[in-house]
């Protein structure tokens, strides 16, 4: 139940953030919120680690350079995600982020991309794309 | 109309490479450092776009308010909520529910107009479109897959 509550929140947590950083880009920019929201985040991030003392520095270099620097995509993703909402509404935008991201992963399970452990996917998983697809049309045409 | 869908596509694909390469920096170095390597990294990022694009408009921050700057504690809210989520629920079940509360707060955001926002009216075809993709969300995630392997385990620690 409480693991319910935490997925919960943390949907809700998501939504609030891009509708957050939308409304502060209209405010100072997106440039300026994404950087803006991002360095409050690591310096918070920096004293919980602290806090925790959860800090394993030779993991490292056990981690190749390419999975190390996923975090800049977080420039791009906050930029698209803002001006998506900007453009099309908040409802729109989190259904294909949603739609776009399990595609993805689907492609990377199935064809065992960067070392995933290949999974075949069934025929829900497609049924499931197209069922997703159906609901955005309905949503917007 | 056209632009809004393609970067909203873009962005779910970038969060989702995002998700495996931040999991498989998790294993390694656990939970909170990779969660600050990735906003440091995703500042750094933004601020040398920025500075690419806007030049020194980049540290014009006179419209700045108060609480803009505690905006991003939003993002530790999420990862600790997803890693707790997870943790209890396994990452099948965990995502797809942290999905559908994304989907149901973004359709309560539009039709409230909350924080700004163009107000979208509520409408009986918003709500079944919604209802339809959270319907594809649960076949999706929750359908006869074999036991999904723990290596997959998707934290969505994702920063949208």
């Amino acid at each position: 139940m409480k693991g319910i509550l935490f997925a919960f929140l943390g949907g809700a947590f998501i939504t609030l953030q891009g509708v957050a950083n939308s409304r502060i880009s209209q405010g100072i920019g997106t440039w300026q919120a994404a950087a803006l929201t991002q360095l409050t985040g690591f310096v918070a991030a920096l004293v919980l680690l602290f806090i925790f003392r959860d800090f394993k520095r030779q993991g490292f270099t056990q981690v190749k350079p390419l999975y190390l620097s996923a975090g800049a995509y977080a420039a791009v993703i906050i930029f698209s995600n803002v001006t998506a909402i900007q453009h099309v509404g908040v409802t729109l935008t989190v259904a294909l982020v949603i739609i776009a991201q399990l595609v993805l992963t689907f492609l990377m399970d199935h064809y065992g991309w960067f070392g995933l452990p290949k999974k075949r996917m069934g025929w829900t998983q497609f049924a499931g794309i197209a069922i997703m697809i159906l609901g955005v049309v309905i949503l917007k045409f | 109309m056209l632009l809004g869908i393609i970067l909203a596509l873009l962005a779910g694909s970038l969060v989702s490479l995002q998700n495996i390469f931040n999991n498989k920096v998790n294993v390694h170095v656990g939970s909170w450092t990779t969660t600050t390597l990735v906003l440091g990294l995703g500042f750094a990022a933004s601020f040398t776009l920025g500075l690419l694009f806007e030049g020194k408009g980049m540290f014009d921050l006179h419209a700045l308010k108060l609480w803009y700057c505690f905006s991003g504690l939003i993002g530790v809210g999420v990862v600790t909520c997803m890693v707790q989520g997870i943790n209890r629920l396994g990452p099948t079940f965990g995502v797809s529910i942290s999905m559908c509360a994304q989907l149901g707060f973004a359709l309560l955001f539009d039709s409230m107009g909350w924080l700004g926002l163009d107000k979208v009216d509520f409408t009986f075809k918003q709500l079944v479109g919604v209802l339809v993709i959270v319907g594809g969300i649960l076949v999706f995630k929750l359908g006869g897959r074999k036991k999904p392997s723990q290596e997959n385990a998707q934290k969505s620690l994702g920063t949208v």
